[in-house]
Order: structure tokens, then C-alpha cells, then sequence
């Protein structure tokens, strides 16, 4: 029997194409290697959450019913790098749109085939084992979209635990916010610094060569503070590690 | 108002022995309520049913008020409303009066506390001593309590020392369980001339007419049945139906907050002193409004299902690195940030909401599951579109339209993109005059890449 | 002070219409499901709670043992006990010759007593508690004032749950003004959260279990 082969669509994301495109191709490098074709909606722009969290909730739906229009276009699954936006379309489409009876229904549609990354590798394509190896010691950090929002954490983690060689070390008090936050990291930046340096503190005392995670904002934020301590542990997106494991 | 608030932070990060402390306490309290919670065979379905039976309250909220207050009436006991906290206040002055009350005992309540009363009965000249130890020293110290259990966790027990003896002329020491039988032996005393004892309730049971304390201290017991007079200031959101519902929320109270199984002293109690019994001889219940009814009109009515147990302070990362007076009233952390705006009526309140990193956090310890987060980010997007700088209003509104229109966003974020990439591609950066300052005083930002992801799609598109 | 109530009410009516409540999810069972536990296994199970509550306790067999029992506790104290006809076990007995007081006495003289003694009008084994309901003879102040509680607890009167206690003694407990539910001795963590015993109340508990 021969295996589906599955086409999907990726909502890459607003950090990643600007930011971290390395991460964008190792999430395409990865997929075509699991089997998967990629195809790229090239007219996405953002998944409106900035404007959302900063209470600007009418322009946060002018810019997610884009969004919802585009990728309603097909009908394939659509697999979306980043914990935080994930959310934003999983969870907040729908109430953002509730008194939109047009639109709702389109929404619902939606969301039904949208996945976190390690969801789809986990949950959709079934992966128990990458058959991948690499030796290095990495600390995972689940972020608050992830563990809390969209309730993923078995699904990276057993991901990076099927990496030969791979030791995944872990932190006290790992489920707490990092203090990105969004705009918070800079509306309330003086909390956001001592959150950052908390997390920081107990990051590095693992020895661990880099931290990974599923949502680029939190890595933006750890990696901009890790950056200016001059420290040489890594940020890593977990389709980073993957595609280093694999190929 | 908006800069007081940005100045007790700032003043809350820079004390690096209340952060100490705060960060014991709450990691504390956070695994022994995970611990507690396991203890129940089906903690999801308690907590469930918990929310259901302070929601059944919420869906037929005059009535069940009504029929609680007509219990009480049965017991013999006198029941005042209070719209505000002026009212309350009143109430409170005109009973003493009545019953020639000098002086006055009081259990911890934090509604007491939301309506200033001790200060309104200090300035009618009654001797008004808090009986709760944290609140005790508190009152001692004139400060405030900084968090709904524990109200002194921000003070050492070198400053609870401190207190007492410059207070109280007691030889100094700041060891607790001395600090503690100093305050028992004078607190007795005070117990046992007062003429009034006042409490909160943590529920009223609307089946019987019941008012249950849950306290660990003794000092709730003491002021509810020694003094002749015994008044209650709760407020109406504080009903359960039926003892069973009680038994539900006191199933999730003392686990969610100090991990108790049950609380050492649970008392329910109905009416004054009957046939004889020694007790109070009078009873009064103040039923407290103070901007209840209005959260109940508003999107946030089910905030009302709060059980007080402080779960979401404890695992607030904001509230773990500012604790409770920076947020500058009575109910800190994500719970005061969703109620001190209809509390105190007043639209800068709503700044506390931005606060927050809407970790969820908060929401997952709830024992009744209230969605905080939710509310924090409407009353966000009611405090902008009250208070928004035109700015700021119109750099989402650019947002908006650009991130609406791909040709015109694709356009901005490559022109963007080549601008900065003439001074820096693929780096991280100290300082730039294009990045928030706020942000890289503490971080580096990442410049935009040379080469988008979309660029890169786009030229392995045409190799295939 | 009515008009304060019309207005209260009448707002709660009018914004119920409107109001964005959640609706009632899951039914709480009026009527709970008692505990599949034996007599021996409740006993054992409240023994348990009263060890982690560091409550000291005691089970007799026999009555004469049980008066043995409470004789080491109040030998040559003052005491302030329930009147005679509420005490378990003909108990009132061991009292006669103590220097002990009532809820007759004077509150000044009351609040000298070193040692209270009740009974237990219940017990709850999930939570190592006992309930005590107030009336005249049977004071709140016996089980409150004094640094230490001596509460004989008749084994009969011991329930697996609290819900099961509310579901048995409702009537009892809306007629009479205090019921207290007492789980341990008195404590607080205030400061510095070190836990401290006897803030008010007792700061000795002792139960002792009688046949």
C-alpha cells in the first residue's frame, strides 16, 4: 500500500520571512523530506495578532480577513511554524469573526486543517521516529502559545527525543512566559528584561548548546538577550535542529 | 496616572529582596496546589462543577440574591444593601452606633479593604483592630496587603520585627513563631473587650442563609462569636445555590490556594446566638454592589465567578516581579486587573491589562476556569480606543492597511528591507534608530535578512 | 436602605437579559454518591489525614480506656468544657474533680482554661476533620479559647465526606449558628510563609476515637 502523499500549504509567517528565513527553508527542507509537497501562498502577509494583543481588534480583522480569504483558496492542510500565530488562527479567528455569519462558517473550514508544525509531523503524518541523529545538548523551551494555547508539548518533544544523540535537558519552572509578549516587550520592557534575564539565567546553566522552541517570538527575544551577553548558546527553531539531524 | 503606575514598577523591579520573595512564596504555592488538586479523584470534573454552581448564581442572579436574603431574614438577621462603598461604610457606622460599639475587631476581608472602612470607623472614633496576622501587622506598619492570601510577603519577617517592636514596645525579635505568640497574646486581649467583630464572607449559601469563612488562623472564629455584635460585608456575587455547591468551591479553595485539602477552620454559620447559646446577640449582613452590577452588564460578567483564591497570582510572571502594590489598589494580578476598572469606575485602571504577556497562565490555574486572558485583551482594546495616542492608533491603522494589501506589504517590508541591509543584513544589532529603544536597552534585535524567505521560495521555485 | 436594594435588584434583572454569562455547564449532584468505604477503612483513612495534620490521636476500644486516655490530658489543668450531657462516653465523670469551667463562666474566666474538652458532633475521614456544631452547653469558645483540644469523637459519627455530613445534617447545621469544621491545630505562614502553630486558636489538637 502505498503511503498518501500529502500537499500542504505554509503560512510561514510574518518573523520568518523577515527575520528568519533560515527557519522557513529548514520547515521545507524538512516536510519535502518527510514526503510532503510545499506550496507557498505568495500573497500572505500576517496572521493580525500584533494589532489583536495591542487592543486594535477591527484592524487586527481587517488584516486576518485577508488572511482567512487566502488560504481558503485551497483546501489543504495549512502548516504554520510558530506556536503563537497557530493560535491567533485556531483560537482567536473564530471569535474575532463571531457576529459574522458569512464569514464564520469559512473560519471553521479553516482552522479544521490548520496545523502547528510538530502537530502535523506528530499528528497528521504520524512520525514516531525521524531516523535522524545529532549529537548535541539542547534545552527546549515550550512556548506559552504551545504548551497553554494550543495545548502541544508531547508532539515536539517527541520529536526531538526520537534524534539519536540528541540530549534534551530541561529547566525548573519551564512552563513559565519568557516575557516576549508581543508588544509587552516594549510597552513594559523594564518586566520583560527581568522575565528575559530569569529565563536566560537558567537556560545557560544547563551547558546546553542551544535553546529551542516553536514560536519565533520568544526566540527573537531570548536570542536578542543572549546576543548581548555575548553568550554562544544558539536559538534554534525545532525545524532547525530537525533538518540538521536529518540531512 | 498612567506614569504612577510605570513608577511603582519601575521601583517594584529594582527591589531585588521582594522579587526574592515573591518568587519563594508563589513557586511555593504553585506545586503545593498542583500536588493538592491531585488529591481529588477527578479534579477536572470538581472544577467544573465549582464554576457551574457559581455560574447557576450568575444565570439567575436577582433571584438567588433575593432568596439568600430571605434565609437570612429567617435567621434573624439584619440585611442592608450598599450600592457603594460609602454606602457600606455608613451601614457599618450607624450599627456601631446603635449598639454603642467602641471597639472593633476584624476578620481579613478584602471587600473591607475596597471600601476603606477601617479608615471611616477610625475617623467616628472607634478603636478598630485587624485580627488576621499579615493584616495585623499591616495595620501596624500603615501599609497595605499585597497579595489576597498571604498579605505580607512582601515584608521580611526582619521588617515584621521591626513592627512590632517599634510598635508595640516588644522586645525585638524576628523569629516567626515568636513574632507569633506575641501577637496572639495581644490580640487575645483585644478579642475579648470588643463590643463588634466584623468579617468578609468567602460564601453565602443561598439554600440555607449560610455564611462560610474559611480561615486557618482562628482569629475569623474569635471575631464572629465573641463580641455581642457580628456584621458581615460581602459582596453579591459571593452566593452559591445549595450546601452541596458550597462544598464543590470549598473542595477547590483551599487547594488552589495554600494547597490544603480543606482550610483549618471552615465556618458556616446562621443567624446571632440562638436559645441561650453564648455568641453574638445581633447580625447584620451588608450585601456590597460597588460596581458589581455594572461588571455584570459588561462582557467580563463572568469575572464574578471568582472564589478569591489568589491561584493566579501565584503564577503570574508579572505579578511574581512587581508583586501587589504596584498595581496600586486592593485586588492585584490578573483578577484586579479585570475588576478594579468597574470597581473604582475610573477608564486608566484599564492600563493594568496591558500588564500582561497573556501567557494563559492565569487562566489554567483558575480553579472555576475564568478566561481572564480574554478579558484582559477587551478591556486592552476598550482602554485604546479611550486612550490611545493618535500615534500609536495610527501606526496599527498603517499596519492595517499594508498587512491587508500583499502588493502594498510586500512592497514596504522590501523596501524596508534594502534600506536597513545597507547598513546591516543578517546580523544582530545593538541600537538602531528604526528599533523601539525600550527594546534594545536590554536585547539585541535581529536585522531583516538579506534575503526573504519569499525571495528564497521564489528563486527555487524558477530552479525546479 | 430599600431604595439601595430596588436599585441593586433591579439592575441585576435588567442586565440578566443582556448579560454575557456563560450558561450552566455541568450539573452539581444534590445528592452525592456515598463512599464504597467500610467503617475500618474510613477510621484508617481519617487516621492517615489526622498523621499529615500532625493532629495526635488516639483509638480506644473501650470506654474505660478512653477515660484513661483523657485523664493524662487534663490532669491538674483548668479546663472549659462542653456541658455534661453533650460529652460522649459518660466522660463528664473525668471532669468532676478538674478545675474545669462552662459556658455559664465568665468570658475572662473562660479564656483562662489551658485545656478545652468537647465531643465531635461528626467527623469527615477525607480530611482528617471534626465538626463541631454550637448551642447552648456546647460552646464554640471549648473547641477555641484554650491552647489545647481535647475532642472525643464517637466512632459512629465518623462520614467519608464533607458532601455526605452536608447531605445527612442539613437541618441540624441551618439551625444552629456556628458549625465549625475544624482540620488541625491553628497555623499560619504570613511571614516569610514558615509555618507557624497556634496563631489563635489551639496549637494542640487531640482526637481521641472511642468505640
Amino acid at each position: 500500500m502505498t503511503k498518501p502523499v500529502h500537499t500542504v500549504q505554509l503560512f510561514h509567517t510574518c518573523l520568518v520571512n523577515e527575520l528568519f528565513p533560515e527557519v522557513g527553508m529548514s520547515v521545507v527542507k524538512v516536510l519535502e523530506h518527510l514526503g510532503v509537497v510545499v506550496k507557498v501562498p505568495t500573497a500572505q502577509t500576517c496572521c493580525g495578532q500584533p494589532a489583536l494583543n495591542a487592543g486594535y481588534p477591527d484592524e487586527a480583522k481587517k488584516v486576518a480577513r485577508q488572511t482567512i480569504i487566502l488560504l481558503s483558496q485551497s483546501s489543504e492542510p495549512i502548516i504554520i511554524p510558530s506556536g503563537s500565530c497557530a493560535s491567533m488562527i485556531v483560537n482567536q479567528y473564530a471569535e474575532l469573526f463571531k457576529d459574522d455569519a458569512e464569514l464564520l462558517p469559512v473560519i471553521e473550514k479553516l482552522t479544521a486543517r490548520c496545523y502547528e508544525f510538530s502537530q502535523f509531523l506528530v499528528d497528521v503524518l504520524g512520525i514516531t521516529d525521524l531516523n535522524a541523529e545529532l549529537k548535541q545538548k539542547i534545552v527546549y523551551h515550550p512556548s506559552c502559545h504551545m504548551l497553554r494555547g494550543l495545548s502541544l508539548d508531547k508532539e515536539p518533544r517527541q520529536l526531538l527525543a526520537s534524534i539519536k544523540g540528541l540530549e534534551v535537558t530541561n529547566i525548573p519552572d519551564s512552563e513559565e512566559c519568557c516575557g516576549f509578549g508581543g508588544a509587552f516587550a516594549v510597552k513594559h520592557d523594564e518586566i520583560s528584561e527581568k522575565m528575559m534575564t530569569n529565563k536566560l539565567t537558567q537556560l545557560t546553566a544547563t551547558d546546553a548548546s542551544a535553546v529551542v522552541s516553536c514560536d519565533m517570538g520568544c526566540l527573537l527575544h531570548l536570542g536578542g538577550g543572549l546576543q548581548r551577553t555575548n553568550s554562544n548558546m544558539q536559538v534554534q527553531h525545532l525545524a532547525q535542529i530537525i533538518e540538521t539531524a536529518l540531512l | 496616572m498612567k506614569t504612577d503606575f510605570k513608577h511603582r514598577i519601575k521601583q517594584a523591579v529594582e527591589d531585588d529582596a521582594l522579587r526574592t520573595a515573591l518568587s519563594k512564596a508563589t513557586t511555593t504555592l504553585r506545586s503545593k496546589r498542583l500536588s493538592a488538586l491531585e488529591s481529588l479523584p477527578d479534579s477536572d470534573l470538581t472544577r467544573k462543577q465549582a464554576r457551574s454552581a457559581k455560574q447557576e448564581v450568575l444565570n439567575n442572579f436577582a433571584y438567588y440574591a433575593e432568596s439568600f436574603e430571605q434565609r437570612l431574614l429567617d435567621h434573624g438577621v439584619t440585611v442592608c444593601w450598599a450600592e457603594n462603598a460609602e454606602s457600606a461604610n455608613q451601614h457599618i457606622l450607624e450599627i456601631a452606633q446603635r449598639h454603642q460599639v467602641k471597639t472593633v475587631v476584624k476578620s481579613k476581608s478584602m471587600a473591607t479593604e475596597e471600601t476603606n472602612l477601617n479608615e471611616a470607623l477610625e475617623q467616628a472614633k472607634l478603636k478598630v483592630v485587624e485580627t488576621d496576622l499579615g493584616e495585623y501587622i499591616v495595620q501596624l506598619a500603615k501599609d497595605r496587603p499585597s497579595h489576597i492570601i498571604l498579605p505580607i510577603v512582601h515584608m521580611s519577617r526582619q521588617r515584621v520585627g521591626e513592627v512590632m517592636h517599634d510598635t508595640l514596645g516588644l522586645p525585638y525579635t524576628d523569629d516567626p513563631a515568636e513574632l507569633c505568640k506575641h501577637a496572639r497574646t495581644k490580640l487575645r486581649s483585644e478579642f475579648l473587650a470588643a463590643d463588634m467583630g466584623i468579617s468578609g464572607a468567602n460564601f453565602g449559601v443561598a439554600e440555607t442563609g449560610g455564611i462560610c469563612l474559611v480561615t486557618n488562623e482562628g482569629n475569623a472564629r474569635l471575631c464572629t462569636s465573641l463580641p455581642r455584635v457580628h456584621v458581615v460585608l460581602m459582596g453579591i456575587e459571593k452566593i452559591v445555590p445549595t450546601m452541596q455547591d458550597l462544598d464543590q468551591v470549598l473542595k477547590v479553595l483551599a487547594r488552589s490556594a495554600t494547597g490544603q485539602k480543606i482550610s483549618t477552620y471552615t465556618t458556616l454559620i446562621h443567624g446571632a446566638a440562638k436559645d441561650g447559646a453564648v455568641g453574638p446577640e445581633h447580625m447584620y449582613v451588608i450585601l456590597l454592589d460597588n460596581g458589581r452590577s455594572t461588571l455584570f452588564d459588561s462582557p467580563h460578567a463572568d469575572v464574578l465567578a471568582c472564589i478569591r483564591c489568589g491561584a493566579c497570582l501565584n503564577v503570574c510572571p508579572i505579578y511574581k516581579n512587581i508583586g501587589g502594590h504596584a498595581y496600586g489598589d486592593v485586588y492585584p494580578g490578573p483578577i484586579g486587573s479585570v475588576v478594579t476598572p468597574y470597581i473604582r469606575k475610573q477608564g486608566h485602571w484599564k492600563q493594568l491589562a496591558h500588564a500582561c504577556t497573556l501567557c494563559e497562565a492565569c487562566h489554567e490555574a483558575c480553579p472555576v476556569r475564568i478566561d481572564l486572558p480574554k478579558m484582559l485583551l477587551q478591556l486592552r482594546a476598550n482602554n485604546q480606543r479611550e486612550e490611545a495616542s493618535f500615534i500609536d492608533e495610527m501606526k496599527f491603522k498603517m499596519f492595517a492597511n499594508l498587512a491587508s494589501c500583499p502588493v502594498l506589504y510586500k512592497f514596504a517590508t522590501k523596501c524596508f528591507r534594502s534600506f536597513m541591509n545597507i547598513f546591516h543584513a543578517d546580523t544582530w544589532l545593538r541600537k538602531s534608530i528604526f528599533v523601539p529603544k525600550q527594546w534594545t536597552k536590554h536585547r539585541d534585535f535581529k536585522t531583516p535578512a538579506s534575503q526573504s524567505f519569499q525571495d528564497w521560495w521564489r528563486e527555487r521555485s524558477k530552479d525546479v | 436602605m430599600s431604595e439601595s436594594r430596588e436599585r441593586i435588584l433591579n439592575r441585576l434583572l435588567d442586565s440578566q437579559v443582556t448579560a454575557t454569562v456563560s450558561p450552566v455547564k455541568q450539573l452539581v449532584p444534590q445528592d452525592p454518591v456515598p463512599s464504597a468505604l467500610s467503617a475500618d477503612e474510613c477510621l484508617a483513612c481519617f487516621c492517615k489525614e489526622l498523621d499529615a495534620l500532625e493532629v495526635d490521636y488516639y483509638i480506644e476500644d473501650s470506654v474505660d480506656d478512653l477515660k484513661q486516655r483523657l485523664q493524662t490530658f487534663i490532669a491538674a489543668k483548668s479546663l472549659l468544657a462542653w456541658d455534661q450531657k453533650y460529652l460522649p462516653y459518660g466522660i463528664a465523670d473525668c471532669l468532676e474533680n478538674e478545675n474545669c469551667c462552662y459556658d455559664d463562666a465568665d468570658m475572662a474566666i473562660q479564656s483562662q482554661a489551658e485545656v478545652g474538652v468537647t465531643g465531635c458532633d461528626f467527623a469527615i475521614a477525607e480530611t482528617g476533620s471534626i465538626a463541631l456544631l454550637s448551642a447552648k452547653g456546647k460552646p464554640a469558645s471549648a473547641s477555641l479559647l484554650p491552647f489545647t483540644h481535647v475532642a472525643v469523637l464517637r466512632r459512629a459519627d465518623l462520614v467519608y465526606s464533607l458532601g455526605e455530613m452536608f447531605a445527612v445534617k442539613q437541618d441540624e447545621i441551618k439551625n444552629c449558628s456556628h458549625l465549625n469544621i475544624i482540620t488541625g491545630p491553628s497555623k499560619t505562614a504570613d511571614i516569610e510563609m514558615v509555618l507557624t502553630v497556634g496563631a489563635h486558636g489551639p496549637g494542640k489538637l487531640i482526637v481521641i476515637i472511642g468505640p
